[in-house]
């Protein structure tokens, strides 16, 4: 051992001879001597000094050997402090050095044996040496401990961090291994499709969502082996069976273990899109309206006032008159559909009382011929007088086109059922009028429900202009109504439902004051649209 | 009732329209003056003689409803009829005596005269 320690010795004795001839016996050593010439100047030095063995004389003047020894062994940092008693042999002196037996106590008698000191001395010195080694270590390894322990903790610290910020999220999080079998699923998960942890751990995660990938799966596979991660739009569903369109980040893992999915709910987004498309696109077609109406209008009027003058001049032959009739009654088509897009007369300038089942049962009249020779049987329950304030032909045109598509739909026969009824809304003090319209035809497609309403939709193919429901719904909502529909089979049996609400309020005085001349009947067309 | 003796100013800035209204009109034996736009029928108006004014109302220039104020205003007995392509009704409309679609139709159209001209004899 190149780099020994060197122990401190502290020799205390009141003859300067005697410390001098220790030193001279222990120099060989190696060791620090220090020499005290008193009690007090021992003390001293023990207390400044990391000393490893103590070489006293028993008799000192001022204090003798064993009162010292008493007072270092009340330190409680000297309790263990070796101690090498110098004397004559005295009985009594060998008794009183056996009391101290606990702690590292020897004594070498007088004259000393040079030999003998040195080995004592040596055996401490290297004992505490030892000692003090071994603690060093153990504080080494206590700090290592410490250190480890406060390493661990704040790795633990960050994943609890990572794992509430997981927890945290909206947005659903999950990790699963390379055959989709889920490993890790957070609360976002569990919100947004409603399965608990414990349901689907364990689990290949993308069977239970159904998910629908917008490209083949392999290609998905491929590009995360290739790139590392994946981004895309992917159709799921809940655990109740709801349809969430996610958009879906995908990352494999370092080391190609598992993938990380996270994804986020636009299912609410993508309907509030697809919403706000509708509205601009009627907005515009609004816009159109207003510009076709004036270029259509004007020559239209000329052309169907020139076959009018046409038809009753005297120098037509029969062929003629009949190409002149041909045309004035194609024109009436044009004007028809026209009128229905980009009409907007009312026939009276305000609004007066009308009782929605005598208006129901003027239709029905205007439909009797369909209704009886179409092998449909009527079904009437009108259980409220269902009277609103409003324009007779606008509400006519409304229920002649529900009522017509209904017949229409039926063309093996049927049964057309009428209800009217009241019912009171929320937040109105009067009840408004339902007017329900079912028939047993041939039912509306789910496809074709969410279309129903749009300007342009028919089922029809040629027969229909696809602007009747369009308008109707226009004409309800102007009201401050609804109108809602429902087509369920039952049994192998079909049965659509229209139901119209209207408010039993008055028409807004806005509506009131717009000026329309008298006879106008430009709504009062009947639409062929479904 | 026939129009016999009544003379209509036929207003229109769109020229085909304007002949063809104006040939049902006489259809009707009603006495007609063009005018292609509302200037030309203020200075028709000066020679006197109109019973009755039937205006598109989308002209340039003046509008059939800018053209019933100045009349009403100095003719106050000569009624207005508008006849418009538009599927917007103005505001003040109302100050002419009949506002009517253009998609209304002849039946319409000779309706309207006969009932606005006889409200005026009545009001006599």
């Amino acid at each position: 051992m190149s780099e020994r320690e060197q122990a401190n010795i502290l020799m205390v004795d009141d003859q300067p001879g005697k410390l001098m001839s220790y030193e001279a016996i222990l120099k060989d050593l190696g060791e620090n001597l220090i020499q005290a010439r008193s009690a007090s100047e021992a003390l001293d030095c023990l207390l400044h000094n990391d000393v490893a063995v103590v070489l006293m004389d028993v008799s000192m003047p001022e204090m003798d050997g064993f009162e010292l020894a008493d007072m270092i062994r009340h330190h409680p940092r000297f309790q263990k402090l070796a101690i090498i008693f110098i004397s004559a042999v005295h009985l009594t002196d060998l008794d009183r050095i056996k009391a101290y037996q606990s702690g590292a106590v020897d004594y070498i008698s007088v004259p000393v044996v040079p030999e003998l000191l040195r080995a004592k001395v040596s055996v401490f010195a290297e004992l505490h040496r030892k000692n003090r080694q071994l603690e060093r270590l153990n504080r080494e390894l206590e700090d290592r401990v410490a250190e480890r322990t406060e390493q661990l903790r704040q790795s633990e610290d960050q994943l609890r961090e990572r794992a509430d910020l997981l927890e945290l999220a909206t947005e659903a999080i999950f990790v699963r291994d390379m055959d989709g079998i889920l490993l890790y699923w957070n609360s976002g998960a569990e919100t947004l499709y409603g399965w608990h942890r414990q349901e689907v751990l364990g689990k290949p995660i993308h069977v239970i969502l159904k998910t629908r990938f917008p490209v083949e799966f392999d290609e998905v596979q491929g590009v995360l082996a290739r790139t590392g991660k994946w981004n895309g739009t992917l159709v799921q569903f809940t655990r109740d069976g709801q349809e969430v369109t996610v958009a879906c980040r995908k990352a494999l893992k370092a080391g190609g273990s598992a993938i990380l999915e996270i994804n986020r709910d636009i299912t609410a987004q993508l309907k509030a899109e697809d919403a706000l498309r509708k509205t601009e696109r009627l907005a515009a077609m609004g816009r159109v309206a207003g510009i076709i109406a004036h270029e259509i209008n004007n020559p239209l009027e000329a052309i169907t006032n020139t076959f009018y003058l046409l038809r009753d001049n005297p120098s037509l032959d029969t062929e003629a008159r009949y190409l002149a009739q041909l045309g004035e009654q194609e024109l009436l088509r044009v004007a028809h559909i026209t009128r229905q897009t980009l009409g907007f007369y009312r026939e009276s300038q305000s609004p007066v009382d009308v009782a929605i089942p005598d208006l129901l049962d003027e239709i029905l009249e205007l439909q009797s011929r369909r209704i009886e020779f179409g092998n449909v049987v009527l079904e009437k329950r009108y259980r409220s007088r269902g009277t609103i304030r409003g324009f007779p032909v606008e509400l006519k045109q409304v229920f002649l086109n529900l009522l017509g598509n209904a017949v229409q739909a039926m063309p093996e026969g049927g049964k057309l059922r009428l209800h009217v009824f009241e019912s009171t809304s929320l937040g109105h003090r009067r009840p408004d009028v339902r007017i329900r319209i079912c028939d047993t035809g041939v039912g509306i497609e789910a496809e074709h429900a969410k279309h129903l309403f749009e300007p342009f939709f028919t089922t029809k193919s040629a027969k229909g202009t696809g602007l009747g429901l369009w308008i109707s719904r226009g004409i309800i909502q102007k009201y401050g109504g609804s109108i809602r529909f429902r087509s369920a089979s039952f049994k192998g049996m079909k049965m659509t439902c229209f139901q119209v609400t209207l408010p039993d309020v008055d028409v807004p005085a806005s509506l009131e004051t717009t000026p329309a001349a008298p006879g106008a009947t430009a709504l009062a067309g009947v639409s062929n649209a479904g | 009732m026939r129009g016999d003796g009544i003379t209509i100013l036929c207003v229109d800035d769109e020229e085909t329209p304007r002949i063809v209204r104006a040939l049902m009109l006489r259809s009707r034996g009603y006495n007609v003056i063009a005018a292609a736009s509302a200037a030309e029928a203020l200075k028709a108006l000066e020679h006197g003689a109109i019973d009755l004014i039937l205006s598109d109302q989308m002209m340039p220039a003046m509008s059939g409803t800018e053209l019933t104020k100045l009349v009403k205003a100095t003719y106050p007995r000569i009624p207005v009829i508008l006849i418009s392509g538009m599927n917007e009704v103005p505001a003040d409309a109302l100050d002419a005596d009949a506002f009517i679609p253009k998609l209304g139709g002849p039946e319409l159209l000779f309706t309207t005269i006969r009932e606005v001209l006889i409200l005026y004899r009545l009001m006599e």
